[in-house]
């Protein structure tokens, strides 16, 4: 005891400022009449007077009254405001009652603070923790999608890869432009660590977005904040939005009971392939770009090798040739396949009939598993709370041999030191193993081999018995029928269980926290929050394979082994001191004054095997053929130092107004001016308090906020450092860095309005919530791609503008309610226009990425950010297509026209909810209109034949691949093949000229005309759009009555349907949300994953 | 309790105690700020031998241009398509950013250096004259290859719209510029030693270098103005290189190999075979360094028909040598020049011996380069021409040139021989013939405009048919 006697002391002189007032302290606890859970944030005041205040998170509270009170008021939106008598009692229970008539709760908002929604002047919206679990996948985000207004969720589809959530848009040029994630106070770090040539296309996997790791079992809610306003007091890093997580606490003890309650989720999921996402492929013509590899009557096939020794030159398949524009099938004519030149097969020497597989590369996918296990452990006594949980997941892809494995496991717990003194302590450590995720991009990439570079004939399933069978590479791509070594593409099978990856990531994410309520409307709060983690990403070709790019530098190799260790770091000190009172009956004050302290440190190394490995199966550096090249490192450190104030006055339950100012000094900035403030101001006017009679109007808010926020610049933008490049003999090779730093940076701006209004009608059963906002991101710091002339590629400057906006529309209601049967609609809206105003003066365009098929995305003024520009089409007056004297199509001489860009138009979703007694059924429809993708599947897979889309019968009723036959006068004969592009061509001269239809036949039974060979960018850029059944849930839940004689408290049953149906979608093949992964680099696909449509049980009991 | 108001004084403390050395975070802790000028020099040399090397289709398609090899599946460069991959783009990145701007630094460092001694700026003279000539060799190939170019506005990122200088005056300036770095070079005195990973520092090879490389200037503005290639050549030929001089990068192997040998064995495809171009010419020569450039397929050299789809395995291939990781890479030899003194000769220039004489020297170089006997009596076989001089020389040095691609293609550019196949479909810009010249960087329609229209309008229309200045067969 002794160790409190001065703190006691302290504690009694505060008291006695108060006591001197001749006032009595009454103490309470508010908890709801639902579900006995305790309130927060409930406003008690005393009947007549000022004196004030609002229960803490544990829904009590503690207040000086005048001797001389009589009654207080309990208010709290969505709550009956109660009035109490206080009686000689020193103590003053309430069990409040739910309003009917109103609907706005208490919000959870920047850094933590709870705050009654009806007085924010900005945008949120709540997700529950339920609605984040419907789905168990690697990603809890992914089960946001239409769920949020202004949210776009987009999943890039690769086994455990990224998601990229953007909130209200784009605003960053070449920056971050994700949403940041908060869970209770600690900023979680969401680094999406695929490395540079990945993101843009070249070969690489996809390792994810860092902020999966976060469990949502944990997840008690989410709140997004959307616009800046809300997130100016988190710094400039959340100027895309907030994502803030709560999660599930431990109870205190009520009534001296210890609290003690279990819970175990399982859940099973598996799935299959959605075959509208997939390559429905021609069945009618084998391997070959044309008929030009043989004099025979089947010019398609080659008459060069003796395959089975006999004497006489044998038919065989091209197998170099990774295309379909070849032979003709037919079954009577026998041909030498791959699957006749190696030994181990039982074709060895054999000729087999020339015909289309029955086994195509879709049952290459395996079925996917993913079992999902957690136990929740909840508990407390009087002056405690404590919180377990475990999860695992164990989850197999639909290629084979891929895995991700999980383990979570969070403590977290709170301790009363005294009545006013609450520490709170939280430890999450994760684990993350994933094994054999699909490559991503173009080249070494088993799914655009699929897509793109693909033999009909080929059956997939015997490159599954020749593999297991001999462990070998024994490819359908051999170069020749004696020299077996693939030319462009290894077995399938050897490319997964051969050349896979692996990754693992331990992290730990935990904080301390002290809240000391000093006195009634004072409050100090400190905490201490750390991120960190460790992750290794090792990549694997074993020795035998087609060669391909990897490791430092990324040369060509045909084996190989890298490794790249990265740690990262941060931790966030913050102090926070609160005032709130009540200064009279109507006005309230609330204020705050903090510092944010931020440090951040990300320590990587890269390093390779280089020329090969030397011991078969051994993947270690050592294990190197030439000496290791020097290994990529990097150790960036970030410190940003933030002081933030703000003050928010409610008055009558009828205008609040917020101001908040901060002021961040960041280490990315030069020196000398690397301070900087910004702030925001918001207000919200509810009308509906002027006019409560009506009966039919239960809300009506009006809000406006005003939010202008710095950005300091990304690590290592100031000062140049040579790189390099080798080591010859005893010379190391320097040369200058690519982009020129700049010691003149000045931080980012982004300004932004935002206006709402919220209504609620008829007793709660139709209400919206509409937003509008104008945000302008100016004076980007971006490193502007510069001519090579100047010696370099880039150079950071300050420059740019990009305008962002948007309306976003939530529109709930309730069609149907009696006693047994609920059902209730959810629409999410959201339209959002994006621009890029301007780049630096006399630049129009700044490409962000140059991608295979030479398009490129980029920033053009005038123009959303993210146009994807390449060669079009060239148009005559009348917008024809012009058709050269060849017959094929011209093309613009630049690649620089604008094709389409990556944003939506609008994107929202629509759940219906039914519940009947103990059974519910929800479905969620989500829908993308319009933005625009490449698809490099097709540019070269239409190319090569391989699609469904080139075969068909002319329009002289022959196979268009059959060859062109002219008549002698020039005519085409009647049984010619080929095709006529439609457009027209220049009869006159280039200055004058004159056009006429065009009426010349190309072939159709040569590559050229399908494809990239003569054909513009444009022919393959396609319309985004979607409409997706999303998620459908079934679940029951056995009646309490029922369960007592089972020491069950609850037990739910779900069945889950996720990604069921593809309602809608105007890209053929594939999945319009596929992508390489999270970035700013979208509108382009190359091998993408087809969609798995996910079939899940789940039962959740608690004892 | 007084713990735990301790506990929040000793945060405050670690919290502020953060806030020293602030500006460290932004340093980067793992690449230096200095470097010592000969290693950014030893780097760019390294580039520009390895671009020169290369068959990297996004990086250097001059072998499939000259017609020395052909593709077997993907035809599209043979086909003269160079936009789709952007080659130009590379090439500018290539010799702007990867070399020049590295020379340009190399300077900057050497010359801030103070020099300990009369010897050491005896060096570093050198140093900066060596940095020059290399300049001149790399704006030479860059010229030759696109006509206008950024030349004095460029390699200064103050500026970032470069001004597309006329390639006759850039011409005029590097021939001054060697002369004068040649005149600078003090071959008493080294230079950069082992840091020179062409001529091991030796400034007696780099005058000749230089010498040599005038001369190859001035023979190929002969055509544009004969009174100035004169003067250039008759000024420099005494200096340049003489029989089995060369300057090469000999590959290490290891991480140090010919990219070559990265293209055509590490990469595991089948890519290039030789072209009929040149085999079908050789063939009829009977020229006994077929077996140096190519490999036997049954018993003959046929090479794939140029621009056309080609089955690798029917075909011969590189020559094993060629392929090897140490094989080295030629930017500048005796075997040229003396085909330049010969035509020079032709021309009526004084340049110390005849055409025959200089053909012989040229022929009798190229055969000793790739280690062939029968040079005599190749010579005999084929004796120079002077009725038909262009055919002569441009046939000889064409086949001498082989691997050398854009030598050998701008050689077919000045002298029109031996004749080009058109392959199937060759790019529009193209206008149905042999490209004259590469289109510009599609980089620079978008980041330098205006520069860029300017330069198209100078030259006569951004195309692969539009002739350089020079060009005028």
């Amino acid at each position: 005891m002794r160790k409190f006697t001065l703190f006691l002391a302290l504690m009694l002189f505060i008291g006695m400022q108060v006591a001197l007032a001749q006032t009595r302290t009454i103490t309470g606890t508010v908890t709801n009449a639902d579900d006995g859970s305790t309130i927060p944030g409930v406003s008690v005041v005393v009947q007549g007077t000022t004196y004030g205040t609002t229960t803490d998170l544990d829904g009590k509270y503690s207040l000086n009254v005048p001797e001389d009170a009589q009654n207080l008021i309990f208010s709290f939106v969505g709550m009956k405001t109660a009035v109490r008598e206080i009686g000689s009692s020193n103590v003053v229970n309430l069990v409040m009652e739910p309003e009917i008539t109103a609907i706005e709760g208490v919000v959870v908002t920047a850094l933590g603070i709870s705050r009654e929604k009806k007085s924010l002047g900005y945008s949120t919206q709540e997700v529950g923790g339920d609605e984040l679990n419907t789905i168990r996948g690697n990603n809890f985000v992914n089960n946001l999608r239409g769920k949020a207004s202004g949210v776009q969720v987009k999943s890039s589809g690769n086994m455990g890869g990224s998601t990229n959530v953007i909130i209200r848009g784009t605003s960053s040029i070449t920056g971050n432009n994700q949403a940041m994630y908060v869970v209770d106070g600690v900023p979680i770090n969401n680094s999406n660590n695929n490395n540079d040539g990945q993101i843009s296309g070249r070969s690489g996997y996809d390792y994810g977005s860092a902020a999966s790791d976060i469990d949502p079992n944990n997840i008690e809610s989410i709140n997004i904040l959307k616009g800046a306003a809300a997130t100016a007091l988190y710094g400039s890093r959340a100027a895309n939005g907030v994502i803030l997580i709560t999660t599930k606490k431990g109870k205190k003890s009520v009534g001296g009971a210890k609290i003690l309650g279990v819970t175990l989720n399982s859940n099973v999921t598996t799935g299959f392939v959605d075959k509208s996402t997939f390559p429905k492929y021609q069945t009618q013509y084998g391997a070959g770009y044309g008929p030009f590899y043989s004099d025979t009557d089947t010019p398609g096939l080659e008459y060069i090798y003796d395959v089975d020794g006999d004497g006489q030159i044998d038919l065989t398949v091209p197998t170099t040739e990774d295309a379909s524009v070849g032979q003709e099938f037919d079954p009577d004519l026998m041909v030498f396949q791959w699957d006749s030149y190696d030994p181990a097969n039982p074709n060895y020497h054999k000729a087999t009939p020339w015909v289309n597989t029955p086994n195509d590369p879709i049952e290459f996918f395996e079925t996917p598993w993913s079992f999902t296990n957690n136990i929740d452990i909840v508990g407390g006594g009087d002056n405690s709370t404590f919180r377990l949980s475990y999860t695992n997941l164990d989850q197999t892809g639909i290629m084979p041999n891929s895995s991700l494995k999980k383990n979570n496991v969070l403590l977290s717990g709170s301790y009363d030191i005294l009545d006013n003194l609450k520490v709170t302590a939280s430890a999450n450590y994760i684990n993350t193993k994933g094994k054999g995720r699909n490559p991503t991009g173009y080249s070494d990439n088993l799914m655009s081999s699929f897509r793109q570079w693909w033999q009909t004939n080929v059956d997939i399933l015997q490159q599954k018995e020749i593999y297991d069978q001999t462990g070998r590479n024994v490819t359908w791509n051999p170069k020749t029928p004696t020299n077996l070594d693939p030319i462009y593409w290894d077995n399938p099978y050897w490319a997964r269980y051969e050349n896979y990856q692996s990754d693992e990531r331990s992290r730990l994410i935990g904080y301390a926290q002290a809240d000391w309520q000093i006195n009634d409307y004072f409050s100090l709060m400190g905490r201490y929050s750390i991120d960190t983690y460790g992750e290794l990403q090792e990549e694997r070709k074993a020795i035998g394979s087609v060669s391909g790019e990897l490791g430092v530098g990324r040369p060509d190799v045909t084996s190989g082994y890298t490794r790249f260790d990265r740690s990262f770091t941060e931790t966030n000190i913050d102090f926070i001191a609160r005032f709130n009172k009540y200064l009279s009956d109507n006005w309230n004050l609330n204020a705050l004054l903090g510092t944010n302290i931020r440090r951040s440190k990300e320590d990587q190394v890269f390093a390779s095997t280089d020329g090969g490995l030397i011991v078969p199966n051994l993947y270690a550096l050592s294990n190197s053929v030439n000496l290791m090249q020097p290994p990529e490192e990097r150790l960036a450190e970030i410190g940003v130092n933030g002081y933030f104030a703000g003050v928010s006055v409610g008055w009558k339950n009828l205008v609040y107004l917020d101001g908040n100012v901060r002021y961040d000094q960041s280490s990315t900035l030069p020196k000398d001016k690397n301070g900087y403030p910004y702030g925001s101001i918001s207000g919200s006017f509810l009308f509906s308090s002027l006019m409560e009679d009506q009966s039919w109007l239960q809300l009506g808010k009006f809000r406006l906020g005003y939010a202008s926020v710095g950005n300091g610049a990304p690590w290592g933008s100031i000062k140049d450092t040579y790189t390099l490049n080798g080591i010859w003999g005893g010379t190391a090779m320097y040369s200058l860095p690519h982009n020129k730093q700049n010691q003149t940076l000045e931080p980012e701006r982004s300004n932004s309005l935002e206006a709402g209004l919220e209504m609620v009608f008829l007793q709660n059963r139709l209400g919206f919530d509409l937003s509008y906002y104008d945000k302008k991101t100016d004076n980007q710091i971006i490193p502007v791609a510069v001519s090579y002339a100047t010696g370099y590629s880039g150079k950071w400057v300050n420059a740019g503008k990009v305008e962002n906006k948007g309306l976003e529309l939530t529109l709930f209601g309730t069609p149907v309610i009696s006693n047994d049967f609920r059902w209730d609609i959810t629409l999410n809206w959201a339209r959002n226009r994006n621009k890029v105003v301007e780049l630096q003066e006399g630049l129009e365009n700044l490409r962000l990425a140059s991608l295979q098929g030479g398009v490129t995305i980029n920033a053009r003024v005038g123009e959303p950010l993210g146009t994807i520009q390449g060669t079009d089409y060239v148009y005559d007056d009348n917008g024809n297509r012009v058709v050269a004297s060849s017959g094929y199509y011209l093309k613009t001489a630049t690649s620089d026209v604008v094709l389409g860009d990556i944003n939506p138009d609008w994107t929202g979703g629509i759940n219906n909810a039914f519940s009947y007694r103990a059974w519910s059924l929800s479905f969620l429809i989500d829908w993308q209109r319009g933005g625009s993708i490449f698809s490099l599947d097709q540019w070269y897979g239409q190319g090569t034949g391989l699609y469904e889309e080139t075969v068909y019968t002319n329009d002289l009723g022959n196979p268009v691949r059959d060859p062109v036959v002219e008549n002698e006068d020039g005519t085409y004969a009647d049984n010619s093949g080929g095709m006529i592009l439609e457009g027209v061509v220049n009869t006159g001269t280039e200055e004058a000229p004159v056009y006429e239809t065009n009426t010349t036949r190309v072939e159709g039974g040569d590559y050229r005309v399908w494809g990239w060979s003569r054909n513009p960018n444009k022919a393959f850029v396609f319309d985004a759009s979607y409409v997706k059944l999303r998620e459908l849930v079934i679940s029951y839940s056995i009646p309490k009555a029922k369960l007592s004689k089972v020491w069950l408290d609850g037990a739910t049953f779900s069945l889950v349907g996720g990604n069921l149906w593809i309602i809608s979608k105007n890209l053929k093949h594939a999945d319009p949300e596929a992508s390489q992964g999270a970035g700013n680099i979208q509108g382009w696909q190359s091998g993408v994953m087809p969609s798995v449509r996910n079939l899940g049980l789940s039962v959740k009991l608690s004892f | 309790m007084k713990k735990i108001i301790l506990a929040f004084i000793v945060l405050i403390g670690v919290s502020t105690s953060c806030t020293k050395n602030f500006e460290d975070f932004n340093t980067d802790k793992k690449n230096p700020t200095e470097v010592p000028g000969e290693y950014l020099f030893a780097n760019a040399q390294k580039e520009l031998a390895d671009q020169v090397a290369s068959t990297n289709v996004n990086l250097n398609v001059w072998k499939l241009f000259a017609q020395h090899w052909t593709e077997t599946t993907y035809t599209d460069e043979a086909n003269y398509d160079i936009v789709n991959r952007t080659i130009a783009d590379y090439t500018f990145r290539t010799y702007y950013r990867n070399i020049l701007a590295d020379l340009k630094e190399a300077t900057n460092v050497i010359t801030a250096e103070v020099p300990e001694g009369a010897v050491a700026a005896i060096e570093r003279e050198n140093k900066l004259r060596i940095i020059e000539l290399v300049e001149v060799y790399c704006y030479n190939r860059l010229v030759d290859m696109f006509g206008d170019i950024p030349y004095g506005e460029a390699l200064d990122i103050e500026n970032i719209s470069p001004v597309y200088d006329d390639a006759a005056t850039i011409y005029d300036d590097l021939i001054l510029k060697a002369t004068n770095a040649i005149a600078g070079l003090n071959a008493a005195e080294g230079s950069y030693g082992g840091d020179d990973l062409f001529f091991h520092g030796d400034v007696t090879m780099w005058k000749k270098f230089g010498n040599t490389l005038i001369v190859k200037m001035g023979i190929t503005l002969a055509d544009y103005n004969d009174g100035k290639a004169k003067t250039a050549i008759e000024g420099a030929y005494a200096g340049a290189f003489e029989m089995g001089e060369i300057c090469e990068l000999v590959y290490l192997g290891g991480s140090n190999s010919n990219p070559l040998y990265q293209d055509l064995v590490q990469s595991g495809r089948d890519d290039f075979v030789p072209a009929n171009t040149i085999v079908d010419l050789m063939n009829g020569l009977e020229d006994p360094r077929r077996p140096a450039y190519f490999t036997l397929h049954e018993g003959e050299y046929i090479g794939g028909e140029y621009g056309y789809s080609n089955t690798f395995s029917q075909y011969s291939h590189i020559a094993p040598e060629i392929q090897e990781p140490t094989y080295p890479m030629t930017l500048l030899d005796y075997t040229e020049l003396a085909f330049y003194l010969a035509e020079a000769a032709e021309r009526g220039y004084s340049v110390g011996g005849s055409a025959a004489d200089h053909y012989t020297s040229a022929i009798t170089s190229s055969f000793d380069h790739w280690g062939i006997e029968g040079a005599a009596d190749y010579i005999t076989a084929n004796p120079y021409d002077a009725g038909n001089w262009k055919e002569s020389i441009g046939t000889q040095a064409y086949i001498a040139f082989y691997v050398r691609g854009f030598v050998g293609y701008t050689e077919w550019r000045r002298l029109g021989f031996p004749a080009m196949n058109i392959p199937p479909n060759p790019a529009e810009s193209a206008g149905g013939e042999v490209p004259r010249r590469f289109t510009y960087p599609i980089n620079e329609q978008t980041l330098n405009g205006t520069n860029y229209t300017s330069a198209s309008t100078a030259i006569g229309g951004d195309y692969l048919r539009t002739k350089l200045f020079w060009d005028k067969n």
